[in-house]
């Protein structure tokens, strides 16, 4: 379920340079004497899910307002659809599109009473029914129009301002964490619709503290204490991570420690060689890429007459992989 | 068109938010209608338009040639007070005042016609408990009333004499003619002994004449005196008749040796005839005069002009509609800008199309009609049930609600964005219902304050609301052009600052 036909996604205008939808340099912003958001460097392409990381108070929501033209920043520059926010005129602010992170819509009017209010003043026509009812279904909450929002679950509110969000089928959508407070299955059905709005050319900015939703992202930036601590693809940073990818050997034997530093010595290997488990049946190598170097591992282990169970290549959760960029960082001071 | 169309769009978002909002209210509507009927029909039912009744106490000391007096004149003195008795306990009687058994205490003197005697006035001393300084005022009032009525019963008295004194001025004035004729007579006979007897008795006749008319031309020359006498003196011609017959008797006495001036004699004495007659005649006119009317020759009667007989809910009707019109808009507005702050739609405003000027539209535009619907409903409940007089144009009324509503929602709009939070704008507004009930005119006229303070007044809607509805509903008159432009100044100053307020707090930071 989508918000737009074709036709009207042909329509949809990048103010940006085709490849940059979105771009900060060295962007900074202080309030007073705290620094919410120090030198932040950043460009987006169009029609991508960014997901920008980090705990709470590391500045997500700055950063947002600050893209979304709320707050001018202290230092730096910024570009949204081709233009500094200051810039923006109501056409583009049309083209956007913008969840806060708390609900903000009126508990005391209805479901559709909220979305109509949305959509006029976003200036949509009387003829906004049809759209509105898209709306409400996109986020299945078409069977509770008639409900006022402040009986709404918590969940439910979220996908009314979801709902909110989409009602002028903005082309950038920025949302700020979307997914906190609502459960895990709610979590799986709003990065569902965050894909099928990507994957119908919108760009969605989406910054959540759940390092785990990094993986539903084309792009993740992680960011702590207002620095922006690295920029990837999810593949790229558990590679950043750790130093490349890494590949479980499962023996049947435990190998002794000579062949370990054998191991270590292999030109696929990039990395440590360590035995997760307690029984030392396994080895985690870090490898260049663990696509070519696991057939490698294979024509090894025969070589060795070692006996394997299996080799596999081990996805570390993003938790450990935030874990282990942030103890980079400060290993790098 | 588009752009057009958009603008007119953007706006009435809050058109609609706000009249579902008060939809579903039903209770609050009701209130804000019924609430202000109610209080007009209890007050109207419940309010006597009478002087306040006060139970008095009378103090004498044991010897005191008035206390048999007491009863008479109290009993006398009409509704307005109640002799509750006569007591020579003067520490009980200020027990029974604190207790608040009587409102007031009189303590009279003991001798108060030797105080006379002795060049002083008598005080009659009121004690009371008010703390309310109009009902302390409404003693003080209440006794300078009783002093001037026992003042003016001893004046009447004093009058009532004199007209008795006049009775004999008639008598004498009968003589004198009598002797005067009598003389005539005698000098046309040439009996100059006779004409010297009845010579002598029109003298004497005069002179006491004069002697007893000079108290009543007295009491009547002071009236003369204090309005002034127009073109001739009633007073002053009776003076001069009086003083020439007097001149003329006396220069008889004198010419009547000379037998050969007899026919001139007898022509002065024709002369003082007539005057005799034109004295009496005048002074029967002068001493006819009622005492009761020469002790209180003036009293006043007020007459309204006014289309309709007003009754005091009437009168207070129009300020009613005006401070709950204004109260309502303020409180409206007021919560209004800081609800959207503390429920967060401010932040999305910032990122969506929608202007400070397109926020501030959509917001004036729904309170108005909200505003006006109310005072339409209010002001029909008043004018069709409670019988509150409408005599002037309902247009002009209209014009007047508008204007009120739009200057008040000005002041809370300007709450609304400075205010941090929704108690801290509660607060405001009712520091503007306070200063609207005491500095608008609802129940003190302006002119009773300092001419300094009267700005705060003038800054206040309700008083250019007050004395305009007073004016069209209760005197028939269309809008006042000055007050309703200045309303309307203050109404549109406070848009423009209101505006630039939002425009800094939509703006980015």
């Amino acid at each position: 379920m989508v918000l737009s036909t074709s036709a009207e996604q042909n329509q949809i205008q990048s103010g940006a340079t085709n490849d940059v939808i979105i771009e900060a340099k060295a962007v900074s912003k202080h309030f007073g004497s705290e620094i919410a958001i120090n030198e932040v460097s950043f460009q987006i392409p169009p029609g991508k899910i960014f997901g920008f990381i980090g705990p709470s108070g590391s500045g997500k929501t700055t950063m947002i307002r600050l893209l979304a033209g709320i707050y001018k920043p202290t230092a730096g520059d910024v570009s949204v659809l081709g233009l500094r926010p200051s810039q923006f005129t109501r056409q583009t602010r049309e083209r956007i599109g913008y969840m806060p992170q708390l609900f903000v819509l009126y508990p005391g009017l209805t479901v559709w009473e909220n979305l109509s209010f949305v959509a006029s003043i976003y200036g949509m026509g009387l003829q906004r029914g049809a759209r509105l009812k898209q709306a409400l279904d996109f986020v299945e909450l078409g069977g509770h129009k008639n409900k006022l929002a402040r009986t709404l679950s918590g969940g439910m509110q979220r996908r009314l301002g979801l709902a909110a969000t989409l009602v002028n089928d903005p082309e950038l959508i920025f949302l700020d964490e979307p997914t906190a407070g609502i459960d895990p299955v709610l979590r799986q059905k709003f990065w569902g619709h965050f894909r099928e709005l990507r994957d119908k050319g919108r760009t969605l900015f989406v910054t959540t503290q759940y390092v785990g939703e990094a993986a539903y992202c084309d792009l993740v930036g992680v960011l702590v204490q207002g620095r922006l601590l690295v920029m990837d693809t999810p593949t790229g940073l558990r590679h950043r991570a750790f130093g490349g990818e890494i590949v479980d050997l499962r023996t049947k034997e435990r190998l002794d420690r000579s062949y370990l530093e054998i191991l270590r010595g292999l030109p696929f290997v990039t990395g440590k060689v360590t035995r997760p488990d307690e029984q030392g049946t396994i080895v985690r190598l870090i490898v260049d890429e663990a696509s070519t170097a696991m057939p490698a591992l294979l024509d090894w282990c025969k070589e060795q007459n070692v006996a394997i169970e299996s080799i596999e290549e081990h996805l570390p959760p993003f938790d450990d992989i935030f874990v282990a960029l942030v103890k980079k960082e400060a290993a790098h001071g | 068109m588009a752009r057009l169309f958009r603008f007119i769009v953007r706006p009435s978002a809050f058109l609609s938010k706000e009249v579902a909002e008060i939809v579903r209210q039903p209770r609050l509507v009701l209130t804000l209608v019924l609430g202000p009927f109610l209080i007009l029909l209890f007050f109207g039912v419940g309010y006597r338009n009478e002087a306040r009744a006060l139970r008095a106490l009378f103090v004498v000391e044991k010897e005191s040639v008035l206390a048999a007096q007491i009863e008479r004149f109290a009993t006398s003195l009409g509704p307005q007070l109640i002799l509750t008795g006569v007591t020579t306990d003067e520490a009980s009687a200020q027990e029974r005042l604190r207790k608040g058994e009587v409102d007031i205490l009189v303590f009279l003197p003991s001798d108060p016609l030797a105080l006379i005697r002795s060049n002083k006035q008598v005080t009659f001393t009121l004690y009371h408990a008010e703390i309310d300084p109009f009902q302390a005022g409404y003693v003080a009032f209440f006794g300078q009333f009783y002093v001037d009525e026992i003042n003016r019963r001893v004046l009447t008295y004093v009058a009532n004499q004199i007209k008795e004194g006049a009775a004999q001025v008639q008598d004498e004035l009968e003589e004198a003619r009598t002797n005067a004729k009598a003389m005539r007579e005698a000098l046309e006979r040439g009996d100059t002994a006779e004409a010297r007897r009845h010579q002598r008795a029109l003298s004497r006749n005069v002179n006491t004449v004069e002697v007893a008319a000079r108290t009543s031309l007295g009491l009547l020359d002071g009236v003369e005196r204090v309005v002034g006498p127009g073109n001739k003196s009633d007073v002053d011609v009776v003076r001069v008749r009086l003083t020439r017959v007097l001149e003329d008797t006396d220069t008889l006495a004198e010419v009547e040796e000379d037998v050969s001036e007899l026919s001139v004699q007898a022509e002065k004495v024709s002369q003082i005839e007539e005057d005799l007659v034109l004295l009496e005649k005048e002074l029967a006119e002068l001493q006819n005069v009622d005492p009761l009317v020469l002790v209180s020759p003036f009293r006043s009667e007020a007459k309204a002009v006014t289309a309709v007989p007003l009754k005091v809910s009437d009168y207070f009707a129009p300020s009613v509609i005006v401070l709950l019109l204004q109260h309502l808009a303020v409180t409206f507005a007021a919560l209004s800008i800081v609800r959207e702050r503390s429920v967060g739609t401010m932040e999305l405003f910032r990122v969506s199309p929608l202007s400070a000027l397109e926020t501030l539209v959509g917001k004036y535009v729904s309170y108005l009609i909200f505003g006006g619907l109310l005072a339409a409903i209010l002001t029909g409940l008043l004018v069709y049930t409670l019988r509150v007089p409408m005599a002037g144009p309902w247009g002009g009324y209209a014009l007047v609600i508008l204007a009120l509503l739009f200057a008040s929602l000005g002041i809370g709009f300007v709450i609304s964005l400075i205010s941090e939070t929704d108690s801290q704008a509660v607060q405001y507004t009712m520091l503007v219902l306070i200063t609207s009930v005491f500095f608008s005119g609802f129940f003190l006229r302006i002119e009773t304050l300092w001419q300094p303070i009267r700005v705060i007044s003038w800054a206040l809607p309700a008083t250019y609301g007050n004395q305009m509805l007073r004016d069209i509903m209760l005197r028939g008159y269309a809008p006042d052009t000055a007050l309703l432009t200045g309303i309307t100044a203050i109404g549109a100053a406070l848009f423009l600052f209101s505006l630039i307020l939002l425009q800094r707090l939509m703006a980015r930071r």
